[in-house]
């Protein structure tokens, strides 16, 4: 499996991570070219065109952007194409973000209408708020209505993606219900025809929430209705994880300056400890409890960085077992005495019926973990 | 010699309607089947009008090797098909396999598993280039929803493709070399008449390319000989009545198609309404469970099974389609474990509860009957004979002995009847665990005619009573789970039959079982039972068993890991965990050696624990005595050093608990301990002393009578006072509560006296 290769079109120096539309505008160009099926009103993908944009078209040079089950994405595109909302649940790290742009990157051609859920956010970042200058010299007005993503999704028929949803507050969600079900927006401030703002085709949202903050906030059951869940889950496979670890881990390394690759057998060890960790259960079928920190695949990236980093710059060799306990310390354990605890346990107890020197190395290596 | 070769896949609805069509159409002089050649005699049994799904169910034995399999059949299975159309043709029918006894079945329990199946990486890349979830979501999509024109040339692509870049192993080239002679005989006999050949897809390219090797026709190739058993052998093959449930079961690459009750209703009445019984179904169960299931949301369903199925290139819903439809619409929150149908298997613990309907919607209910003519399996003969010869085949009431010879051979009988599940045979007293010191069973016999009904369905298991009774305990010991107390009745039903050793498979099961116990108190009652059967059963014969000794060192590891992850502070002492301990300390004592536990590894445990301030003292007591019981140097341990380190006076009870649950002996054979514990708790504070009495009851309570009197004893010369320790214990003193009551009013008291000054100083 490849991994996914980043193709920036436009080279826009100065912006860090340019949108998904952006990044691959080259492959969204080549799809929209090749497409001939029927387009659901309102996008600029057909379906088929959008589902090979996600799980990738060697034959288009479309990479494979997403490694879950491709099922996922085809309920995911219909699910936008029906009249109810997508609510994409899981883990944090298992890309619901980088999914839910890239869904509304090929669906509506645009992936910036989104809105940050988070304890602070006010129904006016959702709707709308006002221009308050022009307010008070001109009245309301919609010279003087300033529109927030929604009410732009709904007028310009556009996906608009709803970030960590459950962070917000209950009440505020619920500003989402009649927008989903009757698919318009009242403006009571305005008159006549501009006091109701009717969704165009196209318009739809894609909700994302962490399944850890579940009992942050919960959603109201009205709302649970107009969406439609799909659980995405970490990668399932070993070797496909192993391999994008690998790629990841080296691809930063190089930029960090270090010329020395990761090894695979400790990479191997790495992962798997990241998948028993993350899963509660050994390769052997004993179950375990759970850390209550988030080992996703992108906390493995990092360990791994970290592993060749402290391997390089203190020895100049690749990263071996011994840094990864004193990096785990760190990235899986972060201040709870009880995930410590936990991993010490892991590394004295499920260690030693394994074969291999790298596994033997992280048995021997125990002792590092602080306290 | 016209040779049509039709590859299929087993139980594949849109393959038997190919086999139909092209029998009828060819109308073959023969017609050949991938199945067990030793059945060819008796074809006429399998098509005598049962309720399908039935199965061969074919059992060997030899000094080696066991091996049980089952080649089902069901209405759609192509083999089915290609035997009653041929039947209708007035064909020869024919299986031209290697029969389930050969060494190539070995590790098979289904004739029909997929083939290629087993060459992962094929259907691997086949997979992402059609970019579906798994092999039964890409064959739903090539072959049993797509249209029917070309399915034979599809099916063809398809299979030369997954074969063109396999290697067969050794077991399927001996299996197509061995099919292939039969094949290039029946061309011969055939002339100029057809021949229609039903067999795996994945052996389809085989066997073509060695007909077209094969010499020119000439009317004297002979039949392959059916391969004999070896000297010494036993086994045969038989027809049994099967099940959609056990159809659905198979796991790993035993699986063949999956969801048997949406695949009967896609074979009488088609994709469109397959698609709609199950919608009906799962409805129909979600309700029946009280689920919500409202209008809208059917129709939710319906819109997103079609908007998937046009996504898909579908003409119409698919099971896949239908499914995800389903899933969308109806689960409202985040699932625990992905949806059984994205990846393949047995459904996941912890799957959400309208998914479980789902599948068992798609599983279906239908159980087969036999034909009342089919001849009876062999174990209804094996049963028969073995209650006479035991003189057991009347209504009886019995008391066995178990310590007499020809009682427990009866005995053991009757268990093995029992777990067969066959009616009339009633244990009415006897032991229940390994520690029981019942010696004498009670039973009551009573035959009746449901007995006969049930011993055909038990015939699924095996031929004799023996087999058949191992393979109802190995499902008994997959079905435990993580449940320690069914896993210590099979093996307790295990040794009462006289079941000493099991499968590979079931030890497997086992471990995995004992390795996900949640609990220690269960566990550590598991062991003490099991170790003392190794330990000393010579009755049930369990001493020194191999499956006693996985289960073991499976506990002993078990029971280290899951009391370090015990957390909590102040709490009563818990009997059962400390006992956990005690009996992994008497595994690790007793069995270490034998079964190779890592006694250096227990002792670091047992260290951490004793340590570990999260710990509760009970557990903490247990850990340090541990330590103390097992290390080679005792002196080492400094035990003075540990009780004093630990004596906190509110927890001092239950931590000692557990010191003398687990280190009872090393206490007592320590004057120098029992000196400190005197000293420690004469230091106690009145208060501190009342809050720990109950605690430090339960833990003494630990030491039998007669070591208290000697503790007694050694405390009484410790303060130079005379008596003896027999005296101090035999008081016929009031009730320790009453002590305890009296002592807080005389606290109270003295509080009083103090208060208004009218004592001073040390009360006398």
């Amino acid at each position: 499996m490849s991994r996914t290769e980043i193709e920036v079109t436009e080279p826009a120096e100065s912006v860090q991570r340019p949108p998904a539309e952006a990044r691959f505008a080259g492959e969204l160009a080549r799809l929209r070219a090749a497409d001939s099926a029927a387009r659901p009103p309102g996008w600029a993908l057909s379906v088929q065109a959008a589902r090979r944009f996600v799980v990738g078209d060697p034959a288009l040079k479309v990479s494979r952007k997403f490694v879950g089950d491709p099922s996922l994405i085809d309920r995911a595109l219909i699910t936008l194409a029906t009249s109810r909302g997508l609510m994409l649940v899981g883990e944090p790290g298992t890309a619901k973000s980088l999914l839910s742009e890239l869904i509304a990157a090929a669906v509506s051609g645009d992936s910036t209408l989104t809105i940050q859920g988070g304890a602070a956010t006010t129904e006016d970042q959702i709707r709308y708020s006002w221009n308050y200058a022009l307010l008070v010299a001109e009245g309301p007005s919609t010279r003087s209505l300033v529109p927030a993503p929604l009410l732009r999704g709904m007028a310009e028929g556009r996906t608009v993606r709803f970030e960590e949803i459950t962070r917000c507050p209950l009440e505020v969600q619920d500003c989402l219900l009649s927008p989903l079900s009757d698919r318009v927006l009242a403006i009571p401030e305005l008159t006549g025809t501009e006091s109701m703002v009717f969704a165009r085709d196209g318009f739809n949202i894609i909700a994302t929430a962490n399944t850890r903050d579940r009992g942050v906030n919960d959603m109201s059951s009205a709302l649970k209705r107009r969406f439609n869940f799909e659980t995405v889950f970490p990668i399932a496979d070993f070797a496909t994880e192993l391999t994008l670890v690998a790629d990841e881990a080296a691809r930063l390394l190089a930029r960090s300056g270090v010329t020395a690759e990761p090894r695979r057998d400790v990479l191997e060890v790495l992962v798997t400890t990241f998948r028993e960790l993350r899963t509660g259960e050994t390769a052997r079928g004993d179950s375990m409890d759970k850390l209550s920190a988030v080992m996703s695949t992108a906390e493995a990236v990092s360990v791994a960085h970290a592993v060749g980093l402290r391997g390089w710059f203190l020895r100049g060799e690749a990263g071996n077992a011994e840094d990864i306990v004193a990096c785990l310390a760190g990235t899986a354990a972060k201040d709870n005495a009880e995930d410590l605890a936990k991993l010490r346990r892991y590394l004295a107890q499920q260690i030693t019926w394994r074969d291999g020197h790298q596994w033997r190395a992280l048995h021997q290596a125990r002792h590092l973990l602080p306290g | 010699m016209p040779v049509t070769f039709i590859g299929v896949r087993h139980h594949s609805p849109a393959c038997a309607r190919l086999v139909a069509d092209t029998i009828t159409r060819l109308r073959p002089a023969y017609v050949l089947v991938e199945g067990p050649a030793d059945v060819n005699g008796r074809v006429g049994e399998l098509l005598l009008g049962h309720q399908l799904p039935v199965a061969v169910f074919s059992s060997y034995r030899d000094e080696s090797r066991r091996h049980a399999s089952w080649a089902p059949f069901c209405e759609y299975s192509p083999e089915w098909s290609a035997l009653t159309h041929g039947r209708a043709v007035g064909a020869e029918l024919r299986f031209i396999d290697l029969p389930a006894w050969h060494p190539a079945f070995e590790g098979r329990s289904n004739r029909y598993a997929d083939a290629e199946l087993r060459y992962a990486d094929v259907m691997e890349r086949l997979c992402r280039a059609f970019e579906v979830d798994n092999v039964d979501a890409l064959w739903d999509h090539l072959f049993e929803i797509a249209p029917t024109e070309g399915l034979a040339e599809r099916l063809e692509t398809y299979f030369d493709l997954v074969r063109g870049e396999s290697a067969a192993g050794d077991s399927d080239t001996a299996r197509e070399a061995y099919m292939a002679s039969g094949v290039t005989a029946a061309a011969a006999a055939a002339g100029d008449r057809h021949v229609v050949v039903v067999t795996g897809g994945f052996h389809r390219p085989a066997l073509v390319r060695a007909l077209a090797l094969s010499e020119p026709a000439s009317s004297t190739i002979p039949w392959p000989d059916i391969p004999e058993m070896p000297d010494g052998a036993m086994g045969g093959s038989f027809l049994v009545p099967y099940s959609f449930r056990r159809l659905d079961s198979f796991d790993g690459y035993q699986s063949g198609m999956p969801s048997p009750g949406y695949y009967q209703e896609l074979w009488e009445s088609g994709a469109d309404g397959a698609a709609r019984h199950l919608v009906e179904a799962v409805a129909e169960r979600l309700r029946k469970k009280r689920q919500p299931v409202s209008t809208a949301d059917l129709i939710a369903a319906r819109a997103t099974a079609e908007g998937l199925a046009t996504v898909r290139g579908h003409h119409r819903p698919g099971r896949t389609d239908v499914l995800d439809g389903l899933a969308s619409a109806l689960v409202k929150e985040a699932l625990d474990v992905p949806l059984p149908w994205a990846r393949r298997g047995t459904l996941e613990a912890g799957s959400h509860p309208v998914v479980v309907e789902m599948v068992a919607a798609l599983s279906g209910t239908r159980v087969g009957r036999l034909h009342p003519e089919t001849p009876a399996p062999p174990l209804v003969h094996d049963l028969d004979a073995e209650l006479e010869r035991a003189g057991l085949d009347g209504a009886a009431e019995l008391e066995l002995d178990l310590t007499l010879e020809g009682d427990r051979e009866r005995s053991r009988l009757l268990h093995r009847v029992r777990l067969l599940g066959v009616p009339g045979f009633q244990r009415d007293s006897g032991p229940t665990t390994g520690l029981s010191p019942v010696l004498r069973e009670r039973w009551t016999l009573r035959p009746g005619p449901e007995r006969l009904t049930a011993v055909i369905e038990a015939g699924a298991y095996g031929a004799t009573l023996a087999d058949a009774c191992a393979a109802v305990l190995a499902e008994r010991a997959a079905g435990a789970g993580r449940d320690v107390d069914a896993l210590a009745l099979v093996l307790f039903d295990a040794a009462l039959s006289g079941t000493a050793d099991v499968s590979d498979r079931t030890l497997t099961d086992i471990e995995a079982a004992v390795g996900g116990a949640p609990d220690l108190g269960p566990l550590g009652r598991m062991l003490a039972v099991v170790l003392t059967m190794w330990r000393h059963d010579g009755l049930f014969g369990t001493a020194r068993s191999a499956t006693l000794a996985t289960v073991i060192a499976a506990a002993v590891r078990r029971v280290l890991w899951l009391a370090e992850g015990v957390r909590g502070g102040e709490a009563p002492a818990d009997p059962g965990r400390i006992g956990a301990l005690a009996a992994c300390r008497d595994g690790l004592r007793h069995a270490g050696r034998a079964l190779g536990l890592d006694r250096e590894a227990a002792i670091e445990v047992a260290t951490r624990i004793s340590t570990d301030r999260e710990a509760p003292p009970d557990l903490r007591g247990a850990a340090f005595g541990f330590r103390w019981a097992l290390h080679d140097d005792p002196a080492a341990v400094e035990p003075l050093r540990g009780v004093r380190g630990a004596f906190v006076p509110r927890s001092a009870g239950d931590w000692l608990a557990g010191l003398f649950a687990v280190a009872r002996e090393e206490v007592l054979h320590s004057p120098d301990v029992i000196g400190l514990l005197d000293e420690l708790l004469s230091g106690l504070s009145p208060d501190d002393f009342l809050v720990s009495l109950p605690a430090l009851r339960q833990a003494f309570e630990y030491f039998p009578p007669r070591e208290r009197e000697t503790i007694a004893g050694q405390v009484l010369a410790r303060r130079g006072l005379a008596g003896t320790g027999r005296a101090l214990l035999r008081t016929a003193g009031p009730a320790p509560e009453v002590v305890a009551a009296g002592m807080l009013l005389d606290s109270r008291v003295d509080t009083v006296l103090r208060r208004e000054a009218l004592i001073i100083g040390d009360v006398p």
